[in-house]
């Protein structure tokens, strides 16, 4: 059971900051990026082109960092201007429509340049035991980082930009009358965003392959996370995350794997009929 | 969500889809309907003789039947149904599994499915109307919905053939496995689904609809039930999408997760609706046209395909924010207007 519940917090933690990406853009600018696991895909394949090249891993996932902040800022850039003039249901409308082609898109090309492309970042070493729980040593360093960019985060809230940043998610009015320009601020969360989908990618294959055709999969779990931890609440993806990835591996464990997906969907459902919030939405 | 001052919204936003009244004399109101059934009640006399063309363009009228029970849910009341291919897929497996395990006539595997499927869409809406969800949070919990039929398939195997499909053996020698027939079936369900669509319009509910699409608010304060409405639009397009898919199964002969999965049926309808026009008559029906015959063009690119459709979803929705219908609509008006003007100068 101890065994169980460590394995869903390891999944768990991964969800949350799948999570964050797409919940952090949601509360900055009302859009839901259906990109968003074309853009962790994008990074995983770049990853595992610059390592085939036999640079070092670290740089490998730098690049993979750079490349996928990158295609925020131009997604920024470019599509999300004119999403941006509307506004309410029309721009979450057209938000999510603008962005599926733009998922095409990356798909498309992937799969047309790499069709079996897939990442796999082996970490080698003897198992740790955790609390009695032999872990892998890909789990414990895929959880460190997950804590690690979590903790970040919370960080990042009380310095400056993180408070520009917050001012105008509740606000963008007020945000714009104490100086603060929101879109700037919009790019730099949607180079953030993409930075943590690359993220997400590179944990992922410390545990399991990430192949090429991940991202509509990565897209819909964060969809799923950020709504039920409330849409632009750091903390609230966290928690879904940890919470849904335990139901996960708990209910994998002693139901069987295919009725998990629908435990889990149900949970999720539930969860946001219960308080359509989310569980720590405003 | 917050609402957003107008101040920081510039004025060239349009809004996505359109809430016209629709026309009011019988006449004007009912014949796009007809010229378009009869416009495409020609289609197989020049297609008739390839069977597999034939294919496509059933295929075509299928998305086209789920692209207006998607109108009437979402181009209509706003809620987002993201289990369009679930709930059609609840017919397609409903109609298909209980005549051959219960042994009953194929009709009534037909009825009970159609039922069945009006029955999950109306609960959904119910539930999605009680918690007041809104247009996203709809969004998830039918895409949840989705998701879970997928995998109740997929894990059923011993009912439902799981990921191998199902062959259905009810309708073996039905006159529906001719294509042309199918055809002409689907294209009857198409024009009384359109016909629907239109007397809703026309009727209290449309004015309902069109109220609680504008401003919620506004029309719940000017009395409109706004709940019981959407929880109507619910029912009656998840009717339609449970008989489509209940034919479907039968006409096809074979059904499997992928037939009803979200990212074939769901995102393509959505994008075709979208781009047709929300909450316009023929809007689906523009949609559905036009994306089959571009499916047709980019056959021969392979993967490249859907990188050309993601671009052209993307070009679609920045040109033709409202759809192309009113598009249309609007270039004819102008046409007319610069033809009259030319008429009333002096010479």
């Amino acid at each position: 059971m101890k065994a169980v519940v460590l394995d869903g917090i390891v999944l768990g933690l991964q969800f949350g900051l799948l999570g964050v990406g797409m919940t952090l853009i949601y509360g900055l600018g009302g859009v839901l990026n259906l990109a968003y696991g074309q853009m962790a895909v994008l990074a995983a394949m770049v990853v595992a082109i610059t390592l085939a090249t036999g640079a070092p891993a670290l740089v490998a996932a730098g690049t993979g960092l750079l490349v996928a902040a990158a295609t925020g800022v131009v997604l920024d850039r470019t599509l999300m201007r004119p999403v941006y003039r509307q506004r309410g249901e029309h721009r979450v409308l057209l938000g999510l429509l603008l962005t599926l082609g733009v998922a095409f898109v990356i798909d498309g090309l992937l799969l047309w340049r790499y069709p079996s492309g897939a990442l796999r970042l082996a970490i080698g070493g003897e198992a740790v035991p955790i609390l009695g729980v032999r872990m892998r040593v890909g789990s414990l360093w895929a959880t460190g980082i997950s804590l690690a960019v979590a903790a970040l985060l919370l960080v990042f809230r009380a310095t400056m930009a993180g408070r520009a940043a917050h001012s105008v998610i509740q606000d963008e009015v007020g945000a714009r009358l104490v100086g603060i320009n929101p879109a700037a601020v919009r790019t730099f969360i949607f180079a953030l965003s993409g930075a943590l989908a690359a993220l997400v990618a590179e944990t992922r294959s410390m545990t399991s392959p990430v192949s090429v055709t991940a991202g509509f999969d990565f897209t819909i779990l964060a969809l799923i996370v950020a709504v039920v931890g409330g849409l632009g609440s750091v903390a609230g993806a966290f928690l879904a995350g940890v919470l849904l990835g335990i139901v996960s591996t708990v209910s994998a464990f002693y139901i069987g794997q295919y009725i998990t997906t629908i435990v889990l969907l149900a949970a999720a459902a539930l969860t946001i009929v219960m308080r359509p919030r989310g569980l720590l939405g405003r | 969500m917050t609402a957003e001052p107008d101040a920081i919204v510039e004025s060239d936003a349009a809004p996505l889809g359109v809430s016209a009244r629709p026309p009011r004399s019988l006449a004007r109101a009912f014949w796009p309907i007809a010229v378009t059934g009869a416009a495409l009640a020609l289609v197989p006399l020049w297609l008739g003789d390839s069977r597999l063309m034939m294919g496509l363009a059933v295929d075509a009228l299928v998305f086209g039947a789920y692209a207006i029970a998607f109108n009437v849910i979402f181009g209509s009341t706003n809620q987002l149904f993201l289990c369009v291919g679930a709930l059609a897929g609840v017919g397609a497996y409903t109609s298909a599994i209980l005549p051959d395990r219960a042994a009953l006539p194929m009709a009534v595997g037909m009825v009970l499915a159609t039922a069945l499927a009006t029955a999950l869409g109306g609960l959904l809406s119910w539930v999605a109307v009680r918690r007041s969800l809104d247009v996203i949070f709809t969004g998830i919990v039918t895409l949840a919905f989705s998701l879970s039929f997928a995998n109740l398939v997929l894990g059923q195997r011993e009912l439902t053939g799981g990921e191998t499909g199902l062959l259905v053996s009810a309708s073996a020698d039905s006159f529906l496995r001719d294509r042309v027939a199918a055809y002409y079936v689907f294209l009857g369900m198409l024009v009384v689904f359109l016909v629907v669509f239109r007397v809703l319009q026309r009727s209290h509910i449309g004015w309902a609809f069109r109220a609680l699409r504008d401003n919620e608010l506004s029309a719940e304060l000017a009395g409109v039930a706004v709940a019981r409405y959407r929880v109507y639009a619910g029912l009656i397009g998840s009717a339609m999408l449970g008989i489509t898919g209940a034919v479907f199964a039968h006409s096809d002969g074979f059904i499997s997760p992928s037939t009803f999965e979200f990212g074939h049926v769901d995102v393509r309808v959505l994008v075709m609706l979208a781009f047709g026009g929300l909450g316009t008559l023929l809007g689906p029906v523009l949609g559905t046209v036009v994306f089959a015959v571009v499916d047709e063009i980019l056959v021969d690119f392979g993967q490249l395909r859907t990188v050309l459709y993601g671009l052209l979803v993307i070009a679609l929705f920045l040109g033709f924010k409202r759809g192309a219908v009113p598009a249309v609509g609007d270039f004819l008006r102008l046409l007319a207007r610069r033809a009259r003007s030319r008429v009333g100068r002096p010479v």
